[in-house]
């Protein structure tokens, strides 16, 4: 009888630093492109979804705190409301959390319905606090925005598990 | 083999904990950036931290553009220098005229005892991006405080009014559009003098000028210019033309929509104007706390008592 574990490959170690940086450093880049018009409308927040693959996929490292600071500078980049982009990072730093252990079991279309909800309500709050301020919504596109972001969560997953970023765990226990 | 040494059991607060204090954090955050201005320098000092990214950003583009300029063809090349010396010569033309008129004006002004309108100094400063935020209509310019900037400077391009500068960083600048709806300019029809607001709609190409009477003079086509009265804008920049008039009787003001002429979807430079010559501007005779009808009531109940 094998004993062995069943998916021994898919242990993987902790992501190497340079790999935690130079994800949240390319998705900061690719926030703050010239985006306008309709593309701005549509366009993801990258840094969001970063965020929500490192708290669901290295908790230790990557938690609420990251994501108030990270929420802080996005908010100096896009000139919105010191604070708002913190609230919506934190919150859903902590639904991905509290939602990891169900998500890393599923299938990378299933983890995408998953994310969609967590951003759906991410940018629930953040459409909310305009409206308090008395902003009007520009376009319904705003609300199609984070079902995109999730369309790229399958992509994005299966990049940032390559084994020439990540260190398995097959090779270390070899 | 730090990687295996991570502590196997989680240690500190909860994340509901985490999350009550993080969420309150932002919340005191929004507060005060929000009713009190309180953090400026929380903004600059980001900003400060943002500015080399944004240059590193610009410059494949700038790359790409001089890439291009050096295969460009040359009978491009000459054609465009014919259509810019004939402009220069339009434009010199304007210019000789404009200094006998502001010679005249000069003198006219020194007559009467008016104000300066405004000097043509200010520093060019070159758009860097949109601000990324579907609900606001702002850019960010590459000038900042340490260029002498401040808010509230103007900020003009070729042929007309692009906004107002609303937030500075060290390095760089929040430039207010005049299509955001936040912002207002007053301004004054060129053909009939009807004074107005102008105030953006949110909404990129167009902005309102509500406020206007059902059988006010206004024509489609009619060009306004900043009156000036703001103190904020100098008179006589131009602003918008008027694209449509809707007189509804049963309205008491007319909708009046109107195109603003400066091109700042597509416009690389801008010019923020500095007010040096504003700072003379006609302060009110009233201060403003002996305006205020608290005052004329306290001597009454006085006497009651």
């Amino acid at each position: 009888m094998d004993l062995s574990p069943v998916s021994r490959e898919s242990l993987t170690l902790p992501a190497p630093l340079r790999l935690l940086i130079g994800s949240f450093a390319l998705a900061f880049l690719l926030n703050l492109l010239p985006w306008s018009g309709l593309a701005l409308q549509l366009c993801p927040d990258f840094v969001l979804l970063i965020l929500l693959y490192w708290a669901i996929h290295q908790p230790r490292s990557v938690g609420q705190g990251l994501g108030f600071l990270l929420g802080l500078f996005m908010d100096v980049a896009d000139s919105t409301l010191l604070g708002q982009h913190a609230l919506m990072y934190v919150v859903a730093t902590f639904l991905a959390q509290l939602l990891r252990v169900r998500v890393l079991r599923l299938s990378l279309l299933a983890q995408a319905f998953h994310v969609a909800a967590i951003l759906l309500l991410a940018q629930a709050i953040g459409l909310t606090l305009n409206s308090v301020l008395g902003r009007e919504l520009p376009s319904a596109a705003l609300t199609i925005a984070p079902l995109l972001a999730a369309a790229l969560w399958p992509l994005l997953s299966a990049v940032l598990a390559l084994p020439g970023l990540r260190q398995h765990a097959r090779q270390f226990l070899r | 083999m730090s990687a295996l040494e991570e502590n196997f059991f989680t240690r500190g607060p909860s994340p509901l904990a985490k999350l009550t204090f993080f969420s309150l954090a932002a919340i005191a955050i929004m507060i005060a950036d929000h009713q009190l201005h309180a953090l400026a320098f929380v903004r600059s000092g980001v900003s400060a931290l943002l500015t080399p990214i944004e240059q590193a950003l610009m410059l494949p583009g700038k790359w790409a553009a001089r890439t291009n300029l050096y295969f460009s063809d040359q009978q491009a090349l000459i054609a465009k220098n014919a259509s810019l010396e004939t402009q220069i010569m339009a434009l010199s033309a304007g210019h000789q005229q404009s200094q006998l008129i502001r010679a005249e004006s000069k003198y006219f002004d020194s007559l009467s005892g008016v104000n300066k309108r405004f000097g043509d100094q200010g520093t060019i400063a070159e758009i860097i991006r949109a601000a990324r935020n579907p609900f606001v209509r702002r850019v960010v310019i590459d000038k900042g405080s340490s260029h002498g900037l401040r808010p509230g400077l103007a900020v003009i391009d070729g042929s007309g009014v692009v906004g107002q500068v609303t937030a500075v960083g060290v390095l760089t600048s929040e430039v207010t559009l005049l299509t955001d709806k936040a912002q207002s300019v007053p301004v004054m029809s060129l053909r009939t003098g009807v004074r107005a607001l102008a105030v953006g709609n949110g909404q990129d190409g167009t902005i309102d000028i509500p406020f206007i009477p059902v059988g006010a003079e206004i024509r489609v086509g009619d060009a306004f210019v900043t009156s000036g009265i703001d103190g904020t804008y100098p008179a006589g920049l131009s602003v918008a033309s008027v694209i449509s008039v809707d007189r509804n009787p049963a309205f008491q003001f007319a909708r009046i929509a109107a195109k603003p002429v400066s091109g700042f979807d597509h416009q690389r430079f801008v010019k923020v104007l500095s007010h040096a010559e504003l700072q003379d501007y006609p302060q009110p005779d009233v201060a403003p706390s002996d305006a205020k009808p608290v005052r004329e009531r306290g001597p009454k109940r006085r006497e009651v008592r």
